[in-house]
């Protein structure tokens, strides 16, 4: 476990709601600078394997671990569980439905987890927050509410917040599937130059041209297992499954 | 006596008693907003079978005439005298200001309770969820993120209880409290003149009018993030405006 450029690895994931199991023993590492994009259809297991990553979906077993610290899981319990807000604070996550606090206005937003968990004076991270706002193009909007914003804007609002803990990796929940057609682009944006800046990043998706131009590794789950992985290239160019065939002939 | 002759005699005493009513409510509002809280977390988190005791609390209160409440407190404790007396409680129970205001903290906490459980159900779990992925921990959500949105929630039903409280506070004048009502009742006894209670109706309107103005500032506040702005109204946007126009309006 103690690889040096291992940020987050995933060992052995099982996870069931009920009596349905929806992860089959998932194991998946990320290593520093690599954008991994996770593809497969609705109720393949790949939110809510994002999901146990940083838990908040209780993995029912397995071990994940964040630069070399592991948490085990075991009956869905995990063993040290006072790691889990410490691997909260290092991974960043980004929602479907941005998830942005309402009562808050942007740069507020962005300050919140600085000032109560990093515990940083405020006036410092007002000024973090409004740098990462610009940094995300937002420099004009930073003190409306997320109702007087557009999806796009809100969404990179999100992304700022998560950029603001300085995660060792972000964690991306299919950050443009609730956008309208036309915000898509300005938030896939913002996320290609992160990947170019070097950051770690997870991405569930279904912008198969993210995944295939931005990302270093694909991975296709299907039926709560991963079913292929690779480079992007070898994936599209030659996908080896008849699972991720179909899959990528639909779309 | 004229309608204003009363009034000018008797002014001092109606506003002692409107000092006694705004007093007992006051008192138990203020008993409810601490207790009120935890309580409503334990119904939300809690499981059903450690909360049992809480909703039986909540089902009497509800159930039961508040009349019926303060009787139960106030010649109920009567009763147990001798055992009050051996715990110290008994100087407590003798004055009836006690027994009035123990009935309504015990009464308006179960329905604030209930009031804020719906608050607290109301938070979008999405918001949560974000606070968890920063790695807030438990009491900062709630502090931060749960109360806020519970509150804004459960605001107006949370002043429309406090209004109700203050209007049943009068059934303290029959447990010989000079309250409003008590005062009314005592100056009608001496003039017999029936317009006494028509100044106490104004005295009554008065404050709740005053409060809710009050509440309704607040709610404006607490509302302010939904406020549609100048620079952008969207489509989504349209809902909102309205919910904060027939606000305004009212």
């Amino acid at each position: 476990m103690s690889k040096p450029d291992v940020i987050l690895e995933a060992n052995d994931i099982y996870k069931s709601f009920g009596n349905v199991e929806v992860l089959k023993g998932i194991s998946l590492e990320a290593k520093n600078h690599e954008v991994i994009s996770i593809l497969g259809a609705s109720g393949s297991g790949k939110s809510t394997f994002l999901r146990c990553l940083n838990f908040l979906e209780i993995p029912t077993s397995g071990t994940i671990a964040v630069h070399g610290e592991p948490v085990n899981i075991a009956n869905g319990k995990p063993t040290n569980p006072k790691h889990i807000e410490a691997i909260r604070s290092r991974l960043g996550m980004v929602f479907q439905q941005f998830n942005l606090w309402t009562h808050r206005t942007a740069i507020e937003n962005v300050m919140e987890a600085l000032i109560y968990v990093k515990k940083m004076a405020k006036n410092l991270a007002r000024e973090k927050a409004e740098s990462l706002l610009e940094r995300v193009g937002l420099e004009d909007r930073m003190h409306m509410y997320p109702s007087q914003l557009s999806g796009g804007q809100q969404q990179r609002v999100a992304i700022a917040r998560a950029l603001a803990m300085e995660p060792d990796a972000i964690l991306f929940d299919e950050p443009t599937s609730a956008l309208d057609p036309e915000l898509v682009g300005e938030v896939l944006k913002v996320m290609q130059s992160l990947a170019a800046e070097g950051r770690t990043m997870i991405v569930v998706t279904h912008e198969m041209a993210f995944a295939r131009d931005v990302s270093s590794k694909v991975v296709f789950f299907n039926e709560g297992k991963i079913a292929e992985q690779g480079t992007p290239d070898e994936m599209f160019k030659n996908p080896k499954t008849e699972a991720f065939q179909k899959f990528i002939a639909k779309i | 006596m004229e309608p204003f002759e009363i009034i000018i005699e008797y002014w001092p005493k109606l506003l002692d008693g409107a000092l006694i009513t705004l007093k007992l409510t006051f008192l138990c509002t203020l008993a409810a907003a601490i207790i009120s809280p935890c309580l409503a977390l334990f119904r939300v988190n809690a499981s059903p079978i450690a909360q049992a005791p809480l909703r039986l609390y909540i089902s009497f209160i509800r159930g039961t005439p508040i009349l019926a409440q303060l009787f139960l407190i106030y010649y109920g404790s009567g009763q147990f005298r001798p055992l009050l007396q051996e715990w110290g409680l008994w100087s407590f129970f003798r004055d009836p200001f006690n027994c009035a205001l123990l009935t309504f903290i015990l009464n308006t906490t179960a329905y604030q309770t209930e009031i804020l459980r719906g608050g607290i159900m109301g938070v979008n779990l999405g918001e949560i969820e974000a606070g968890k992925a920063l790695g807030m921990n438990k009491m900062r959500i709630l502090q931060r993120i749960v109360f806020p949105h519970a509150y804004r929630i459960a605001w107006p039903a949370l002043g429309n209880e406090i209004i109700l409280m203050m209007k049943a506070s009068a059934l303290a004048s029959v447990v010989t409290i000079f309250d409003i009502l008590g005062r009314t009742r005592q100056i009608f006894s001496r003039t017999f003149d029936f317009s006494i209670y028509l100044w106490a109706a104004i005295l009554y309107i008065c404050i709740t009018a005053i409060f809710v103005l009050i509440w309704r500032q607040a709610e404006l506040r607490l509302n302010k993030h939904i406020l549609p702005s100048d620079h952008l109204i969207s489509a989504d946007d349209s809902f909102q405006s309205t919910t904060v126009k027939r606000l305004r309006d009212e």
